[in-house]
Order: C-alpha cells, then sequence, then structure tokens
C-alpha cells in the first residue's frame, strides 16, 4: 500500500469515528431535515382536513337557505347552524364549538339578490390559538370557492331567464389559457407550474452546496487544526513521506466526507421540500429539458472542483490557527462571505444580472455550481468547460500555496488564535 | 573517515527578534547515546527540531549521517525517528491501529511492517488495552505508545525530546533499559534532551551542556564530574553556568 492510501485510510477511519462529525453529517440530514419536512407536512395535511363552518343565518329569503345547501353538500366542509342574536354572538358560540370559519348571511341577503343588487356574505376565519393559521387560511379559500360557485351559478340562472343562452360567454368573455415556451419549446404547461418546478431546483442546489461547502472546510480545516491541537503534527511532519502526500491524503479523506455531505444533504434536502411543500406534478422531461451523462459529468467536475477549492482554503488558513477552534472561526469568517452569494441566484438568474454584477458572482467560485447547474439544464457546455478552466486554476494556486505554507516551518511557529482573546 | 551520525556546526536559530541558538556546534559519533541537558529555553527543544527535519537554521548546518537536513530533508526523515517532548496520538484509533499505521509508512525497502509492529506491541507494554481508543489512554500510556512507536521502527537516529517525561518510575526505569539495550544490540545512535540529570548520567555516553543558545560543556558524564569535581551532573551544570562555585 502506498503512503498516500495508508495515510488516506488513517483519514478517513479517524472523521469516520468522530462522532460529532458524524451527527452533523448524517443524522442531521438523514434524520431531522426529513423529520422536519414531515411535521411541516403533517400540519399541511391537517389544514387541508375537514373544514367546520358555522352559519349564522339572519336572512329569511331562499337565497340564504341556497347558500346553507351548496355548503353542506359541498365534501370536506361540515356545516353547523348556529342561533343567535347578533354578529358577536355568533362569533362566541362558533368559537366554543371549535369551528374553523363563521359565515354570516346578514338580513335583507336574498332580497339584494333578487333585486339584482350584490348582496355580502361574512365570512370569519376564528383564530383559536396562534400557530400558523394555516387551517384558517385553508378553510377560508374553500368557502369562498363555494361562495364564488353559487354566485356564479345564479348569475348563470339570471343570466339565462333574459334569454341567453350561453350565460358563461357573456359572465366570462375573455379566458386565458396558460401555455409556456421554454428555451424554443412549446409545452402545455402553465408558466407558474414551469415556474414551481425551476424554483424547486434552484432552492435546493444553493442550499445544499452551501451546506457541503461550509462543512467539508469546517472538516478540512478540523483535518489540520486537530493535528496541532492534538501534538500529532510534529510527528507527522517527520514521517518519511512527502509532505505533499500528506496534504493530499487529507484533501482526499475530507474530500470522501465531502461527498457523503453532498449525498445526505440533498437526499435530506430533497425529503424536506418534498414532504412540506408537496412535489410537483411537472417533471423536467416535460419542460424538453434533457440532462445528458456528458452534463452531469461536466456537472460533477464543477462541484469537485468547488470543493476542492474551499478544502484548499480552509487548508491554508488552518495552517496559521492555533487549534480547532481558532480554525473554525477563521474559516467561517472566509467561507460564508464567500459562500452567501451564490443565495442571489435563487432569486435572479446571471442573464438578469448587469454585466459587472455577473462577472463579480462569478468571480466566486462558490457561485459556479449553481450556475453549472443552469448551464447543464440548458445544454450550454461551452460554459461549463469555461467555469471548470477557472475553477481549475483557482484550486490548482490554492492547493500549491497550501503545499508550500504546508512544507515550510510556518505551520509550526504561526499560533494566531483567530477570535480567541490572548491572555 | 568514518561519518558522524550527527554533525552540527555553528547553529543559529531565530525567532523573530529571539536568537534561540547561538552558534552551537558538536558531533555525536554511530552508536552513540548523546545528551543535551539544560534549562527551559535553553535551545534543546529547538536543536532538536532542526535535526528532525521541522525547523530550518538562521545559520550554520546540520547533518544526519551526511546528510543536510534542509537541502536532503526527504532522505533525513528516512533515518530518524523523533518523538516531541508534547505529543499525542490519533484519539480515534486503538493504540495498535495507532502503531500499525506508523509501522507501514517506515516499512520500505524491504522492512518488514509485522515485525515493527510485534516490536512495538512489545516496548508499549499496553497489553490488551491497545485495543482500546487512544481517547480513553492516561498521560502515561500514551506516552509508553509514542515511545514505542519512535523505537519499534530501529531509527539510525532517534531523537528523543524528554522521553521519560510523564511516566512513573518503572516505566521510566524500562524506557532506558530498552534506549541502552537498542543502542548496544541494533547500533541505534539517541539523541536525547533531558531535564532528568539522573535519567542522562544513567543513559547518555556524552552530554553537552546548553544554556541560553550555547553550549557551555560537553564530554562524557565522568568528565565532567572531574572537570568540575562534581558529585553528579546537577552540579557540574550549576558550576558550569556560574550559579554555583566549584572548580573547573
Amino acid at each position: 500500500m502506498s503512503d498516500f492510501w495508508v495515510l488516506f485510510a488513517k483519514e478517513l477511519k479517524n472523521l469516520l469515528r468522530d462522532k460529532k462529525l458524524i451527527f452533523g453529517l448524517v443524522v442531521v440530514p438523514l434524520i431531522i431535515y426529513p423529520a422536519l419536512g414531515k411535521g411541516m407536512g403533517i400540519g399541511i395535511e391537517k389544514a387541508r382536513g375537514e373544514t367546520h363552518v358555522a352559519i349564522a343565518n339572519f336572512d329569511s329569503g331562499d337565497y340564504g337557505s341556497l347558500l346553507i345547501k351548496a355548503l353542506n353538500s359541498s365534501p370536506n366542509v361540515t356545516v353547523t347552524l348556529v342561533e343567535a342574536g347578533d354578529v358577536a354572538a355568533a362569533l362566541e358560540r362558533a368559537s366554543n364549538l371549535k369551528q374553523n370559519v363563521l359565515v354570516v348571511i346578514p338580513p335583507g341577503f336574498s332580497e339584494s339578490i333578487a333585486e339584482n343588487r350584490s348582496a355580502i356574505v361574512y365570512v370569519y376565519g376564528i383564530f383559536s390559538s396562534l400557530g400558523t393559521g394555516m387551517k384558517e387560511s385553508v378553510s377560508e379559500g374553500r368557502i369562498n370557492a363555494i361562495i364564488q360557485a353559487l354566485s356564479r351559478g345564479i348569475a348563470e340562472i339570471k343570466v339565462r331567464k333574459l334569454g341567453f343562452s350561453e350565460p358563461s360567454a357573456l359572465l366570462s368573455p375573455i379566458q386565458a389559457r396558460s401555455l409556456s415556451y421554454v428555451r424554443g419549446r412549446l409545452v402545455n404547461v402553465s408558466p407558474s407550474a414551469v415556474s414551481a418546478i425551476l424554483a424547486s431546483q434552484s432552492v435546493t442546489l444553493p442550499i445544499v452546496v452551501f451546506l457541503m461547502v461550509t462543512l467539508t472546510a469546517q472538516i478540512a480545516a478540523g483535518a489540520i487544526a486537530s493535528e496541532k491541537e492534538n501534538k500529532t503534527l510534529e510527528t507527522l511532519l517527520t514521517l518519511p513521506v512527502k509532505r505533499t502526500t500528506i496534504v493530499a491524503s487529507k484533501i482526499g479523506g475530507t474530500a470522501v466526507m465531502g461527498l457523503i455531505a453532498a449525498l445526505t444533504y440533498t437526499f435530506g434536502m430533497r425529503s424536506y421540500i418534498g414532504s412540506s411543500f408537496g412535489g410537483s406534478n411537472v417533471s423536467l422531461g416535460d419542460l424538453g429539458i434533457r440532462i445528458t451523462p456528458q452534463g452531469i459529468l461536466l456537472f460533477g467536475v464543477v462541484v469537485f472542483l468547488t470543493v476542492a477549492f474551499a478544502l484548499s482554503l480552509a487548508m491554508l488558513l488552518a495552517i496559521f490557527s492555533e487549534d480547532v477552534q481558532s480554525a473554525n472561526t477563521v474559516v467561517s469568517s472566509v467561507i460564508l462571505p464567500l459562500a452567501f452569494p451564490s443565495f442571489i441566484l435563487m432569486y435572479t438568474d446571471l442573464s438578469s444580472l448587469p454585466k459587472a454584477a455577473a462577472y463579480a458572482l462569478l468571480s466566486d467560485p462558490f457561485t459556479h455550481p449553481i450556475v453549472a447547474y443552469q448551464w447543464m439544464l440548458a445544454g450550454e457546455y461551452a460554459r461549463i468547460a469555461w467555469s471548470i478552466g477557472y475553477l481549475s486554476a483557482a484550486a490548482l494556486a490554492l492547493l500549491y500555496l497550501t503545499a508550500r505554507a504546508f512544507s515550510g516551518e510556518k505551520i509550526l511557529t504561526a499560533k494566531m488564535g483567530w477570535g480567541r482573546r490572548r491572555r | 573517515m568514518e561519518v558522524p551520525a550527527v554533525r552540527v556546526e555553528g547553529l543559529e536559530k531565530d525567532y523573530g527578534k529571539v536568537r534561540a541558538l547561538k552558534g552551537i556546534s558538536f558531533q555525536i559519533g554511530e552508536g552513540e547515546i548523546f545528551g543535551l541537558i539544560g534549562p527551559n529555553g535553553a535551545g534543546k527543544s529547538t536543536t532538536l527540531k532542526i535535526l528532525a527535519t521541522l525547523l530550518k537554521p538562521t545559520a550554520g548546518k546540520a547533518e544526519v549521517f551526511g546528510h543536510d537536513v534542509v537541502e536532503e530533508a526527504g532522505k533525513v526523515r528516512g533515518m530518524i525517528s523523533y518523538l516531541p517532548e508534547e505529543a499525542g496520538a490519533y484519539k480515534n484509533l486503538t493504540g495498535r491501529e495507532y502503531l500499525e499505521f506508523m509501522a507501514k509508512l517506515y516499512a520500505k525497502g524491504g522492512r518488514n511492517a509485522d515485525e515493527m509492529l510485534e516490536l512495538g506491541v512489545e516496548l508499549s507494554g499496553l497489553g490488551e488495552r491497545l485495543d482500546d481508543k487512544v481517547s480513553t489512554y492516561s498521560k502515561g500510556m500514551t506516552r509508553r505508545l509514542l515511545l514505542a512507536r519512535a523505537l519499534m521502527v530501529k531509527p539510525k537516529l532517534a531523537i528523543l525530546d524528554e522521553p521519560a517525561s510523564g511516566l512513573d518510575i518503572i516505566n521510566a526505569y524500562t524506557i532506558r533499559k530498552t534506549i541502552k539495550a537498542l543502542s548496544a544490540s541494533e547500533g541505534v545512535t539517541f539523541l536525547i534532551s533531558s531535564h532528568n540529570m539522573l535519567e542522562v548520567e544513567y543513559l547518555c555516553h556524552r552530554v553537552a551542556l546548553i544554556s541560553g543558545g550555547r553550549i557551555v560543556e560537553a564530554g562524557t558524564p565522568a568528565e565532567l564530574k572531574e572537570r568540575y569535581e562534581a558529585e553528579n551532573l546537577e552540579e557540574v551544570f550549576m558550576r558550569a553556568i556560574g550559579l554555583e562555585g566549584g572548580q573547573k
């Protein structure tokens, strides 16, 4: 076994047995994220459950009764009629009966409709606790939809009585049909549905990249700084092994952890977003977007180089740190500001930014996985190749600096207690 | 002419404005056990670190078996085994895994990792505890593991900074005997720094007294005691640096 593999195996063994690391790498993304998502999903499911609606009818006409009938016959709606002298008393009763919504049909409701005037019906959402309010919101939407359907039905009857055979054409003379034109291809999907699927991609990826980069950077910094803290560094540096091999094995060991982090966080985030916000019925394939193996490979290289850049930067910073705490502090204060700009791409894309801003974003290596993903979807492989060139140059320059710093004596003599007060 | 195991000439080392070594020179013959004695901050550890290729001298020259520690650091590392004064082992590995890891890195040019490991297990004296994680070891146990690691590879030159620090009397005695035995049977050369004058007197063929970055005296323990009409090396040291009266 070569020196690299001996050192690499030791690094992996050492890292994989670190309980704190495994918690952050496996338990958080694979158990806590999906559990959070599930919790939110349960909340949404509950909100979508049966709506309990109380009705206070102060109207004596037919249209009031018709509204009650319409509500009664709607699915997922349970109606309770409350007797009350006024609205305040009705609200109190409805609240005591743990209803989600109170519908108040005021006096003269039927009369107004009969005389072709607009009638008002009041819908009160009843908040028994100050939680998310999701249930009340869903209930109100449901009742409003029933009222609108009834309203339209009444309108159609009235229009028919006036002698029009097609009342819907009269009531809605213009109807919109939404389609999308995605990168030169017409698809029978509404823009909001296209937007939903693209948004789910553009939200997940920056978060996963951000978590992966910051986590692996911390692991890399820890791999160097813990050698100092645990007093193993001096022995390591006097072993009959090339210094570059030591650096390479540390990067290799940490990169494997980064890969595990990428997989677990992608799975965890997907599971969180999928179970909490529901999946889209539209797939990328429906939009005519095909992800080719070549595209995946190029995108993988971009992710790998970004991680390599983050690892080298973290190691370089850790070389000048006194211990793990100092290393984590300095790495966070350098990597986080570099990783944050990638979140801008959650809300906009490069082409809609001023040129200077787009180039400024592209100069930050951590934005590249996100733009490369967009380029991969668009099949713009030449641009990904350009990104690979830029990232390779940045990662190699940093690797060179890290290897240089590792070969010198600064690694032993530099004792900067970043973020720590000197006594 | 025989190449000395260690040759140091006019060695200087500055840490910023602080001059830790002010031009020290000494030689160590092959198979010799050489002691570097001095108070804290005298320059012992700096000297050892330069010879272990960890630090670069500001001026002067240091060679191990004829190889320059700066120019030929890689070759030097293949011949030495260094034990720092404050050292640790990988806490998430077991003692056995740690020794195995080190043995594999030293097992080159026909040397056998299994044999090294076997010797390491024996030298550590940790028995079944070797299968426990290093994080569960006491300070003394960790030191024994580290010493076993340093010696199991039978280096041409073992550089040991305070080898018995943190060890109880029995363990310290066993280690000293091991060092003597390895020097006699395998011809391993030892460069040892220590505060413990008794230890040095018992172990070393020759010693150098270092103070304020300079070597103030060198010779066999017997020669030095005779020169300073002292009963032990402690008295020799105090008289050599002028803190106590006595003959020279």
